[in-house]
């Protein structure tokens, strides 16, 4: 016999074991322990089969908007568009905690470089001082070397992407904030 | 096969090309303006790629950041769309140097035929009927009323820099064409600056019918039946439909060769359409070639149970075309009607802003291609294309029937579409009769309710 219950196991409360009961073959305790086990490892979906039972669980998608079908084609693998981490280069841009954080974003699609060759020392490190067109970094687009200069004057707080990184245009790059600072 | 292709364009097109890629296990790259980070085909595509603003000029047609894209992503194959970079020569040049495969045709294909006068030379050349008219700017009026004569009244004054229908006069007599030929000069001057005009014979009821072409690398075209696409407003398709309601075998057989003929002449690979024009006599003559995928390549699609994007990466990937040399049969008939973002009531002012609700049409027969959903934001910065209705039937009939209806289920609220008007099209005695000409629209009144 086989029993489907797709409505988000642990998520629902009750709604999990819905159905089971007076089926044959099925202990609700069991299921309530395996929705429990489910909830606690983080699983989204579960097959049990024992004794020619099968039971699958899967959990409703959480956080999905319903009006966008994004399930039908769950984006995936590293790279993908605003689910992979941070370190992705399609990563939506962070908005800054303080006002008076400014920052450089990239002008263009590219490679990012901290320095004008791999050997050199890094354009800026967090903490430097910068003036106004100040070189920061490299992006590199069709095998062009472009230098990116600071628009304002300031000081390093953050620098968010990674030696290497492919950035994406308007791409958040480094935090500056006052020199006083 | 590829293993990774990068679509450059944006819209339902994008998605058409995610879908195909999808379905043969290649990865996708969505690249993207700031106004369509939330647009669908950004979250369909395995990656995605912010590429510049909002404009086309920075974003849809910047050929160093498309092509950054494809480096940073290392997409093998870039796929151009309709529009925007698909039929640019030197785009198609910049993906070969890069060694990055253009998934159209050649840039001296689309070089040769993006040249409207050298075009209609190699149409002479290879035999391939043009409209009659003057081989290039008309001098004088002696001249143009010498023209005339021999190609036929009435004639048709067109400026050389115009387009889109405008700086086009018509005259029926030498007197009259006297008379028209001062003025349209001063009227080409003072509309594009440039007071150079030719002339071409004037047909009164012209049907536009395309001919679907597809080539392979090695030499291999052949050709896919037609498409009918005279029911136009502004000479802007708005309704595509294949089989043409009045071509017989013959004429469709004699259309065939000719675009294969044309296709041949320069080495065409890959996804192509020849316009025609259609006289009243049933003779036909070559318009233009567009030479990329069209936005109405679907209505073919469902005609003849192919898939013709799929065709269009198996081509660019150095494959054999497998599609039947011998003429092909339709499968019943197959309607298209565009839905756009745009008002009818208010001289078809464009609507873009938020959809508030959305029901798509369904149902037997019935294939929706779009990018909206609900709560989508209709940027104002790109055409007005919200999604292409395709109905396909055993026959017009029915096809017609299941258009009506779906037309009726289409729900988009919040802004204002030509759902309506569509619906008065398909209601209307002469569509259904299936005889008109590109003046249908000028015509055609909306109900008052």
């Amino acid at each position: 016999m086989e029993q489907e219950n797709g409505s988000g196991g642990a998520q629902s409360g009750s709604g999990g074991a819905q159905g089971c009961s007076g089926m044959g073959g099925i202990d609700l305790k069991v299921l309530k322990r395996i929705l429990k086990f489910m909830d606690e490892s983080g699983l989204v979906e579960l097959d049990v089969e024992a004794e020619g039972v099968k039971v699958r669980l899967r959990k409703a998608g959480a956080g999905v908007s319903p009006s966008v079908p994004v399930d039908a084609f769950p984006v995936q693998q590293v790279g993908a568009a605003s689910t992979a981490p941070a370190a992705s280069a399609t990563a939506p841009a962070p908005v800054p905690v303080r006002s008076d954080i400014a920052v450089v974003k990239a002008p263009m699609v590219g490679t990012f470089y901290r320095s004008p060759a791999p050997t050199s020392p890094p354009f800026v490190n967090v903490g430097d001082i910068v003036k106004e067109g100040q070189t920061m970094c490299i992006l590199e687009a069709m095998k062009l070397m472009n230098e990116i200069k600071a628009e304002k004057a300031g000081k390093v707080a953050t620098i968010l992407v990674e030696n290497g990184q492919p950035v994406e245009f308007d791409q958040v790059l480094f935090e500056l904030e006052p020199a006083g600072a | 096969m590829f293993r990774k292709v990068l679509v450059a364009n944006r819209g339902e097109i994008a998605l058409r090309v995610i879908r195909g890629c999808r379905e043969m296990g290649i990865k996708t790259v969505a690249v993207h303006s700031t106004a369509d980070s939330d647009s669908l085909h950004v979250r369909f595509a395995d990656e995605a790629v912010c590429i510049g603003g909002p404009t086309g000029a920075q974003s849809y047609l910047n050929i160093p950041a498309i092509i950054s894209a494809a480096e940073i992503t290392d997409a093998e194959a870039i796929h151009p769309g309709y529009g925007f970079l698909s039929e640019n020569a030197h785009f198609a040049e910049v993906c070969e140097s890069c060694k990055i495969a253009f998934i159209g045709p050649t840039a001296e294909a689309i070089r040769a035929m993006g040249d409207k006068i050298a075009a209609k030379r190699l149409m002479r050349k290879v035999g391939v009927p043009v409209i009659p008219g003057s081989e290039g700017p008309v001098a004088d009026e002696k001249e143009a009323v010498k023209i005339a004569r021999g190609i036929g009244y009435p004639v048709l004054i067109k400026a050389a820099a115009g387009g889109g229908g405008r700086g086009m006069r018509v005259a029926h007599t030498d007197v009259s064409l006297s008379g028209a030929f001062m003025t349209a000069r001063a009227e080409a001057e003072a509309a594009f600056g440039n007071p150079e005009v030719y002339l071409e014979k004037y047909f009164g009821e012209p049907r536009h019918v395309e001919i679907q072409v597809m080539g392979d690398r090695h030499g291999n075209v052949v050709h896919l039946n037609e498409r009918d696409c005279t029911i136009q407003r502004r000479h802007q398709k708005l309704i595509e439909e294949a089989p043409c309601p009045v071509l017989t075998p013959d004429v469709r057989r004699r259309m065939g060769e000719s675009a294969v003929k044309v296709a041949s002449a320069v080495r065409y690979s890959n996804a192509g359409t020849i316009e025609f024009l259609l006289d009243r006599d049933h003779k036909f003559y070559f318009m233009e070639m567009n030479t990329r995928l069209q936005v109405e390549h679907g209505v073919t699609e469902m005609a003849l149970g192919l898939d013709l994007l799929k065709t269009q990466l198996r081509s660019a990937a150095g494959e054999k075309l497998s599609l039947p040399k011998g003429p092909l049969e339709f499968r019943g008939h197959c309607i298209e009607c565009r839905i756009n973002a745009e008002d009818p009531r208010n001289n078809f002012a464009p609507s873009p802003g938020r959809i508030l609700a959305l029901n798509l049409p369904g149902g037997p027969g019935i294939r929706v291609d779009t990018h909206i959903y609900g709560e989508y934001r209709v940027p104002q910065y790109y055409d007005s294309l919200l999604a292409k209705l395709m109905a396909h039937g055993k026959d017009r009939a029915e096809a017609i029937a299941r258009m009506r209806r779906a037309l009726e289920e289409f729900v988009i609220e919040g802004i204002k579409t030509n759902i309506g008007f569509q619906r008065e099209v398909m209601d209307s005695d002469v569509f259904q009769k299936g005889v008109y000409s590109t003046r249908f629209l000028e015509h055609f009144r909306l109900s008052e309710v």
